[in-house]
């Protein structure tokens, strides 16, 4: 039988740590140095999942943007939820991740996502206040603070995507 | 090429790439790869097999189909170090994915990119932190007010503590001159009465000198130059300090040069606070030798230099000597609270002058210092001794002790004395009996002396008021004089002081 096959996307604004995210998920792997993402790259990470299914992730890692382009709107074709990925350190890619959500939904409908609070360890720079974020998880959303660059919360991340996939 | 459509190879043509080299997969309805050319290879489809499921085998594609027309994904990169521009392309027989190699360019774009980016988060980080910035400005300027205000409520209170003792001090010090001068105490009463003479002297001189102090932060210490009697002055300082450098068994000379100008012009209440500073510290820390005062007149330069031959101070207090509360660790056996010395430091810079001290341990120490001042030519003015018994003295205080003092003093000059207890009882007896001159204590019940002045001159008083007042506070001095008095004198006062000016103004 054919493995079950789930595409995900990255979404969010620039150098919020999307690649990074995902160079941690597939390869163990971490960088200080910043390369912006042109366009899209696609990685693959197969997984098992608590109830003992294996799944394999197609990873769409897209170009950061505070809003979708025409470029970007075509890569979402297909994905079966998405990671929205906030810098907390910087609180303008928060307000980018709310209207990318909403873009998201007029293109593809209502997707399964979570939000991921990256850089989580740099704690002194940190800008998000906590009420919004209350807010928000009162809502039903999930929200996760997580850290690429210590790999706090990172496959949780994508256990938690698949979970809201499957239900 | 040859199995390709001709409307494929229209389609390439119409973006003008027919001369690259083409990389395409053929894909049937079902998703099965059927067949491809080129370089799949490049860009990481390296295990291409046929007649079986493509999405199983081209991750992109999964989700693409379903394509009812021509989908363009720019930019993919999908392993490999390649970059494709895919076009999708559905058709009768099946789906044409065309991959065309954009690395150039989108190497390009990404650089651009790049600095676009980093450029936007440096912006960001500088706004912020501009924003840190302001807001710690805004928070130290808020505690910098704060704490001058704490600052000057401390002085204010200081000031305000200070008037309150000098007070009863006045009326301590008066009755025990005038028991001093009865003379008819016992061994036992005359030690008592000098203690308590001593210490009052010396709580009065820490007042003065806390009150100085306070002033100083306050910037309110304001020079009244005047004719002085230098050499007077010099005279009266020797006669005060021998005895006292005597009983110490210590040598004591202040040497006066011949060219020295018999007036100057100089705030004499606070260059003789200044030698009086330096020259008590000398006798308190010389325990063997001498203290000895030499001035010089040069220039319109007053010089003065203090030598004793105490212990000296060492160069690390040499430089602290200045500021406020600094003691000498040999002064702690000793009385005073380190003040004396900031206060002379200051009241020389505010003459123009500069203080500043030399010294080592086997030689004692020198305190040099000069202010600037003006010579005149000596006024001939000498003092007739006249009658005072018609003239009618007005004596308006709240303090009875304070109040029967001075009129003890002023019947034994001779004067005719009328007493008010406050402001409004004054004004009635002023009005009614016409007095020659009043002394007005400034702080009472009931009317205070400035609105009992005011009202006075109101009503055409025209004799000469003197304010009599605990307060030595500038903006005291300034305010008696604009409601209409003509002398302003502090207390503690000095009997022969006080009877001296009384003498001048009701003779002018
Ligand atoms: N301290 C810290 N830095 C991180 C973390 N994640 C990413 N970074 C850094 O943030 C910068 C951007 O990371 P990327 O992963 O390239 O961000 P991106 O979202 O892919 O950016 P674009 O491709 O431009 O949209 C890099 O310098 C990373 O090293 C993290 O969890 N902690
Ligand atoms: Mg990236």
């Amino acid at each position: 039988m054919a493995m079950l096959q789930k595409k995900i996307c990255m979404i969010g604004d620039f150098s919020v740590g999307k690649t990074s995210l995902i160079n941690r998920f597939v390869r163990e792997a971490y960088s200080e140095k910043y390369l912006t993402t042109v366009g899209v790259k696609i990685d693959t990470k197969e997984l098992d999942l608590t109830n003992g299914n294996k799944v394999k992730f197609i990873l769409w890692d897209i170009a950061g943007s505070e809003s979708l382009t025409t470029t970007t709107v075509s890569y979402l074709r297909g994905a079966a939820g998405f990671l929205l990925v906030v810098d907390g350190t910087r609180r303008p890619t928060w307000d980018s991740a709310l209207n990318l959500r909403q873009e998201v939904k007029k293109q593809i409908g209502d997707k399964p996502f979570v939000i991921l609070l990256n850089k989580a360890d740099l704690k002194e720079q940190w800008e998000m206040d906590k009420q919004v974020l209350e807010e928000k998880t009162k809502q039903g959303w999930k929200l996760l603070a997580t850290s690429a660059k210590n790999g706090m919360n990172v496959e949780e991340a994508f256990l938690e995507l698949a979970l809201l996939m499957s239900t | 090429m040859t199995n390709i459509p001709a409307n494929v190879i229209e389609y390439i043509q119409s973006m003008w790439m027919a001369e690259m080299i083409l990389t395409y997969l053929h894909i049937d309805k079902q998703g099965c790869l059927i067949d491809w050319g080129g370089y799949p290879q490049h860009y990481g489809l390296t295990t291409l097999v046929k007649d079986k499921s493509v999405v199983e085998q081209v991750d992109f594609l999964d989700g693409f189909l379903d394509v009812t027309h021509t989908e363009v994904l720019q930019y993919l990169n999908i392993g490999g170090n390649r970059c494709i521009n895919a076009h999708i392309v559905p058709l009768d027989d099946g789906i044409y994915v065309l991959l065309f190699d954009v690395t150039d360019e989108h190497d390009r774009q990404q650089k651009m990119q790049q600095q676009v980016n980093e450029l936007s988060i440096l912006t960001y980080r500088q706004s912020q932190l501009l924003q840190e910035l302001e807001a710690t400005r805004i928070t130290l300027s808020k505690e910098k007010q704060q704490l001058e205000q704490a600052s000057k409520l401390k002085s204010d209170f200081i000031a305000t503590l200070s008037h309150e003792l000098r007070t009863p001090l006045t009326s301590i010090m008066g009755y025990t001159k005038l028991l001093d001068d009865a003379k008819q105490a016992d061994e036992y009463e005359s030690n008592y009465l000098k203690s308590v003479k001593k210490n009052a002297n010396h709580l009065l001189s820490l007042i003065d000198n806390v009150l100085d102090q306070t002033k100083l932060e306050i910037g309110q210490i304001k020079l009244h130059p005047n004719n002085c009697n230098i050499k007077q002055l010099l005279t009266d300082l020797k006669v005060l300090f021998l005895p006292i450098a005597q009983e110490k068994g210590l040598l004591f000379d202040i040497i006066i040069p011949n060219n020295l100008p018999v007036q100057l012009i100089i705030d004499e209440l606070r260059f003789r606070q200044i030698l009086i500073n330096l020259i008590t510290n000398g006798i308190k820390y010389t325990d063997k030798g001498f203290v000895e005062v030499n001035i010089t007149w040069q220039n319109e330069r007053l010089e003065f230099i203090v030598t004793d031959s105490g212990p000296g101070i060492s160069s690390e207090s040499q430089q602290k000597i200045f500021t406020a509360f600094h003691r000498e660790n040999t002064a702690n056996h000793l009385p005073g609270v380190g003040l004396g010395l900031t206060i002379s430091y200051h009241l020389v810079e505010l003459m123009k002058g500069q203080l500043s001290v030399e010294s080592s341990p086997q030689f004692g120490s020198n305190f040099t210092g000069f202010i600037v001042a003006d010579s005149v030519q000596f006024a001939n003015a000498s003092n007739v001794q006249i009658n005072h018994t018609n003239i009618k003295v007005l004596l308006v205080d709240d303090s009875i002790d304070l109040r029967s003092l001075i009129e003890l003093y002023l019947e034994n000059d001779g004067y005719t004395v009328m007493t008010a207890g406050d402001g409004q009882e004054a004004i009635k007896l002023a009005l009614q009996t016409k007095p020659d001159i009043i002394l007005m204590d400034m702080q009472m019940p009931i009317l205070d002396g400035y609105n009992a002045v005011q009202q006075l001159r109101d009503k055409e008083f025209t004799k000469p008021i003197i304010a009599l007042s605990g307060s030595n506070i500038e903006h005291d001095r300034d305010y008696a004089f604009k409601v209409g008095c003509d002398k302003y004198i502090t207390k503690p006062i000095v009997p022969e002081d006080l009877l001296n000016v009384i003498s001048k103004i009701t003779k002018q």
